[in-house]
């Protein structure tokens, strides 16, 4: 197929349809269009939930300082130079917000879904362009209205991002839950639309418009992780949308889902009883712990795709991988109490959720070990999307891992809201999602805008992100074991905590560098988009259907002609019987097989030089894998 | 008609942009010093307050950025000058790989080393605060030990097996075997951790024995408050509906509820007599306002003009009148309330009578306690690190948590080298802009005779009555210092 006759194929097309600027660029129904629209405004908002945390962090390093930067950014905010502790907590809960649901869900999770779903499974568009094209402009809608929230008279919402009543029902218990709060759960509100509008078109794009051949078997791992992802929301959104109603009821109209028993200073007895605050907690987490894997799944879809097709090889355990990111969704929906195991919930239903919550780190491990076995005597292309996977993966190992100390119900007596659940968090959803997220962009980028990112740029920004990542919350876990809690708008009134200033003065330095790496990314995104170099078809010798989509014309519709057939599985990397060591999906070979089976003894022989990989010999040895 | 530019442009502008990264970088730091030296006076140079291990931390980083520029640099050069593939990116990202996992394990150690003294994990001061511990160092062995065999598996396989082109990676889709291995040795080490932390979480929240003593912690914004039971060992009553100036925890002593009573009675006759005003107020903020708009004053004076009008609007539209009906129908909700709890004996029987509440929890070593935890406006969480203990207040609810204080102040004071260390209750839940200054001081003792004396010291509920603070709703405010004063 030649480029030319693309380009007359495409002139003939754009001769029937003439689009208008509105209907191209802005409401657009073309799935890409879509993609590179979440993904502008994820990158926006992007930038200022990351600037919030360094001005967070500059009054947590440097407590008793003035900064003239921030007065003139926030005004009465900051008057002479110090952050107003109202407008702290404020900026820690917009950029909890932001973070968790504008960039991670709807930038991560809007931006892949729409790209990879169809060009993946070989279809013209989604199911319904139409509600896709609502999905997006529900989530931007929304993303103003938590913009316009923190300029406010009263400030943001600044009850953490989880707002918890009775402090987020209350306009008299702090200034940010008026106005404020209101805007928040309006922006909520909003947001849980165009995340249920998005779900509903991916189960359905995913279970109706596969292309010929393409069986649930042969869907990229990408696909697997975005449906499941997608199942996830469409189950536990409406419950906080639930959650979200109550609170509104319970703020505007005088009822007492939320609240009972309260005296408020300067106000008095209230007239409300009856109501539990835990059951919000309750509403809350069904969705907040799904949320975290519906953070974090794509991640891992993108990673496994972008391991597998630089590593040169078949990824390890596809199956597996499979149904450990069923089990990962299934008891995610049960473990949601972890969160509340000292919220004064019946002690025996926070043992069930800690034998519930331990079981979930068996299908991470698993994933995680597949990761390190796919990289095994692999061929490992280092291009920025790889290194950001690895990174991704590294990240996971050592944020799973704590996890394994707050699901435990003792041990989250001491470690409850203290740092270690901050250095925990961020590096197993914030960094590791965001990392998978800087993946994808890398990656699939000529497939977006037909050019290629710089590569040596693309270096920096990986290993300054890495580092300072791990820079900013490694030492946080012992601030936590040390019983220092989080949300503390500064720590010098605690003379026990005081000795923690080096390690906060350190923090801040790194997130700062960390922060300004990213204007490479920035820098390095918006300048290749209109100067890149020009992206081959296939840049990355990858087997996927993406890739045969021409790459240099916008199409409504994906293919030109028919819509590729597929063949076999998607990741026929380095076969021995093939000189080149990628397989395309779509590629016809009736002498190839699905899966060649490598006969046993020619394993055997092509392990026997590794023996100098110690652990594994070790472990053969141990389990007698080895004859 | 291809419009790609020269194939160095893009290092150019890589270095420019490097060069303005490092630029500006300077510029907030200088910006941060400025900003320092305007209020701080200039000091001497004394590099012995310098913190040199974060100096040299910054170093080094910038150094490993240099190093690999230069690595970049000299690779690409060589690569124009030769027109050959001389460096290649995937092993230099190899090598970084292998550089980074070497320094990070360094750092690793050199935290624990540094920061493991401060694991507060490590000295307990509670009977089941060791059980937690023993608990966290067999996570802590379990996690530490699979966290550095995977990372170093990663960052060597990173070395190991980086792109070269006279390779082909192995072609293989799965081994049971192994998988069934890694899916089933985290399952064994997780059951074994689970049933212990089962163990040691039912033990720790199950109800303790009959003589634990009771104490009430009390949480409000921004404070704590603690309360002793009497000779009767019984916590009386208490409800929200009673807190008042003078009875700040709301117990059911009769005195306070009358005296809350007739002070609601009062403020609900108030609030009428402005209800009943209120055309007439009306009528003469509006006359107030227009003369300030037809003086010209709200010009000069813009804030208060805006209060004003405000103020006009909300009492021309009905606003004004249905807050005051509003505010009328709770506090006489309220007054039902307090009437009905007066009526019942049970609730209002003395117990309270004689219980203490103070601003300081004191504790006996060795004895087992029974923490009650209230809330009085939003959700607070009462964290006691050195005990191992916490649990969130919430109001509306009754939380408990059971301890048994193992070390007294004066033993924690030695064996931390601190002579000013106390124990403190701090508060772990985002309750409000002064979140971060909520605590309350435990000591604990290590005689029954000093814990009485402290005790004998503070003032039970029903005592000869010190000068009575306005009671009612909002007199809240001086009961801090109603308690100090007695």
């Amino acid at each position: 197929m030649s480029t030319s006759a693309l380009h007359a194929d495409h002139h003939t097309h754009d001769h029937h349809h003439k689009e208008s600027f509105i209907s191209k660029y802005v409401f657009s129904m073309d799935h890409k269009m879509i993609s590179k629209q979440f993904l502008i405004t994820g990158i926006i908002m992007g930038i200022i939930g990351m600037g919030m945390s360094l001005l967070f962090r500059l009054q947590l390093a440097w407590p008793d300082e003035q900064f003239g930067l921030l007065e003139m950014l926030l005004g009465k905010w900051a008057v002479d130079g110090k952050l107003d502790p109202n407008f702290y907590m404020g900026l820690v809960t917009i950029h909890g917000t932001i973070m968790v649901f504008y960039v991670l869900t709807a930038g991560l999770s809007g931006t892949f879904s729409n790209l990879l779903i169809p060009l993946q499974l070989g279809a013209r568009d989604m199911a319904s362009p139409f509600l896709n094209m609502l999905s997006y402009w529900f989530f931007f809608l929304s993303s103003v209205v938590l913009l316009i929230s923190v300029g406010v008279e009263t400030g943001p919402a600044s009850g953490g991002w989880t707002v918890y009543p009775p402090l987020s029902a209350l306009e008299k218990a702090m200034p940010g839950s008026g106005l404020g709060m209101t805007l928040w759960l309006v922006a909520i509100a909003l947001f849980i639309v165009s995340a249920l509008l998005g779900g509903i078109n991916y189960i359905s794009t995913v279970l109706n418009q596969r292309t010929k051949g393409m069986s649930m078997n042969r869907m990229p791992l990408t696909i697997w992780a975005f449906f499941f992802t997608a199942v996830l929301g469409l189950l536990s959104f409406p419950v906080l949308l639930g959650a979200a109603l109550f609170l509104i009821f319970d703020r505007s109209f005088g009822t007492s889902f939320y609240l009972s028993d309260i005296f408020l200073e300067g106000v008095g007895a209230l007239e409300n009883v009856g109501g539990s605050p835990v059951l919000y907690q309750h509403l809350f987490w069904f969705l907040g712990h799904p949320e975290v894997y519906i953070i974090l799944m794509p991640a891992l879809g993108i990673t496994s795709e972008v391991i597998s097709t630089n590593a040169r090889k078949p990824i390890f355990g596809y199956t597996a991988m499979v149904i450990s990111l069923m089990g990962i969704s299934i008891l995610s929906f049960i473990v949601w109490g972890h969160h509340m195991f000292i919220t004064g919930m019946n002690p025996f239903l926070g043992s069930v959720f800690m034998i519930l919550t331990l079981i979930i780190a068996v299908p991470s491990a698993v994933k995680a070990f597949n990761y390190l076995t796919t990289l095994w005597r692999g061929n490992l292309r280092f291009t920025p999307a790889m290194l950001f996977s690895i990174g991704l993966v590294s990240f996971f190992i050592s944020g799973g891992l704590t996890g394994i100390y707050l699901g435990n119900a003792a041990l989250d007596i001491q470690l409850h809201d203290s740092y270690f659940v901050v250095a925990h968090f961020h590096l197993v959803m914030g960094s590791a999602a965001i990392f998978g997220m800087f993946a994808g962009i890398y990656h699939w980028f000529p497939r977006m805008y037909g050019r290629m990112m710089n590569n040596t740029l693309g270096y920096f920004h990986f290993w300054i992100t890495f580092i300072t990542a791990y820079l900013v919350f490694f030492p946080m876990h012992f601030m936590g074991l040390a019983g220092v809690p989080r949300r503390y708008y500064q720590f010098t009134l605690m003379e026990d905590f005081s000795i923690w200033m080096d390690v906060n003065k350190l923090i801040t330095v790194s997130a700062i560098v960390g922060g300004f790496a990213q204007l490479l990314f920035l820098y390095n995104f918006f300048v290749s988009i209109f100067r890149g170099k020009k992206s081959e078809q296939n840049p990355w010798q990858s087997n996927t259907l993406e890739w045969t989509s021409p790459i240099d014309v916008r199409l409504h519709g994906n293919w030109p002609h028919e819509l590729p057939t597929v063949y076999r599985g998607p990741y026929e990397y380095s076969r021995p019987d093939r000189e080149l060591d990628y397989f395309p999906q779509n590629e016809e070979d009736a002498n190839a097989p699905e899966v060649l089976h490598v006969e046993e003894k020619e394993v055997a022989k092509e392990e026997a030089p590794v023996e100098n990989s110690v652990f594994f010999a070790a472990i053969k040895r141990v389990f007698g894998l080895s004859r | 008609m291809k419009l790609t530019l020269p194939k160095n442009t893009f290092n150019l502008l890589t270095k420019k942009l490097l060069s303005l990264l490092m630029a500006s970088m300077a510029t907030v730091m200088s910006f941060a010093q400025a900003a320092t030296d305007v209020i701080a006076p200039p000091q001497e140079f004394d590099p012995s307050g310098w913190n040199w291990v974060n100096i040299l931390i910054c170093v080094l980083i910038l150094l490993i950025v240099l190093v690999i520029a230069r690595a970049f640099d000299i690779g690409s050069l060589a690569e124009r000058i030769t027109g050959r593939k001389i460096v290649s990116a995937h092993k230099v990202n190899g090598i970084i790989a292998l550089v980074v996992l070497i320094l990070g394990l360094i750092g690793v150690f050199w935290e624990l080393d540094a920061h493991g003294k401060h694991l507060l994990l490590w000295d307990a001061a509670s009977e089941h605060g060791e059980s937690l511990d023993s608990m966290f160092m067999w996570t802590f062995g379990f996690t530490f030990f699979v966290f550095i065999v995977t990372e170093v598996l990663l960052f060597f396989f990173m070395f190991k097996y980086y792109y070269r082109e006279d390779r082909k990676a192995a072609y293989f889709f799965h081994n049971n075997k192994l998988e069934v291995i890694w899916t089933i040795v985290p399952a064994i080490v997780l059951t074994f951790l689970v049933l212990r932390g089962f163990n040691v979480w039912t033990k720790i929240t199950q109800t303790p024995n009959e003589n634990a003593e009771e104490i009430e912690v009390f949480a409000y914004q921004f404070g704590w408050k603690a309360r002793y039971a009497g000779e009767d060992k019984k916590l009386g009553e208490s409800s929200f509906v009673l807190i008042s100036g003078t009875n700040p925890l709301g117990l059911a002593v009769d005195g306070e509820a009358d005296k809350l009573k007739d002070a609601l009675t009062a403020e609900v006759a108030e609030l009428e007599a402005k209800l009943a005003a209120s055309d007439d107020s009306t009528a003469i903020w509006r006359a107030a306002l227009n003369k300030m708009e037809s003086t010209g004053l709200s010009k000069t004076y813009v804030s208060e003009h805006k209060a004003l009008r405000e103020k006009v609007l909300d009492a021309e539209s009905g606003a004004y009148a249905r807050q005051l009906k509003k505010e009328i129908k709770r506090k006489e909700t309220n007054l039902k309330r307090i009437a009905s709890f007066r009526s019942k004996p049970e609730i209002f029987n003395k117990e309270s009578n004689d219980d203490r509440v103070t601003t300081e929890i004191v504790l006996i070593k060795n004895k087992p306690y029974m923490f009650r935890f209230r809330a009085r406006d939003v959700i607070h969480s009462a964290y006691m690190p050195e005990f191992r203990a916490q649990m969130n207040c919430v109001p509306g609810m009754s939380t408990v948590f059971p301890f048994t204080p193992t070390k007294t102040t004066a033993e924690a004071r030695s064996t931390k080298g601190n002579p000013n260390f106390d124990y403190y209750l701090y508060c772990n839940k985002i309750c409000g802009a002064a979140h971060y200054n909520m605590k309350i001081k435990i000591t604990v003792v290590g005689s029954e005779s000093e814990y009485n004396t402290w005790l004998a010291a503070q003032a039970k509920m029903v005592a000869p009555p010190v000068e009575a603070a306005p009671a009612g709703a909002d007199s809240t405010a001086v009961s801090p210092a109603a308690v100090a004063a007695n």
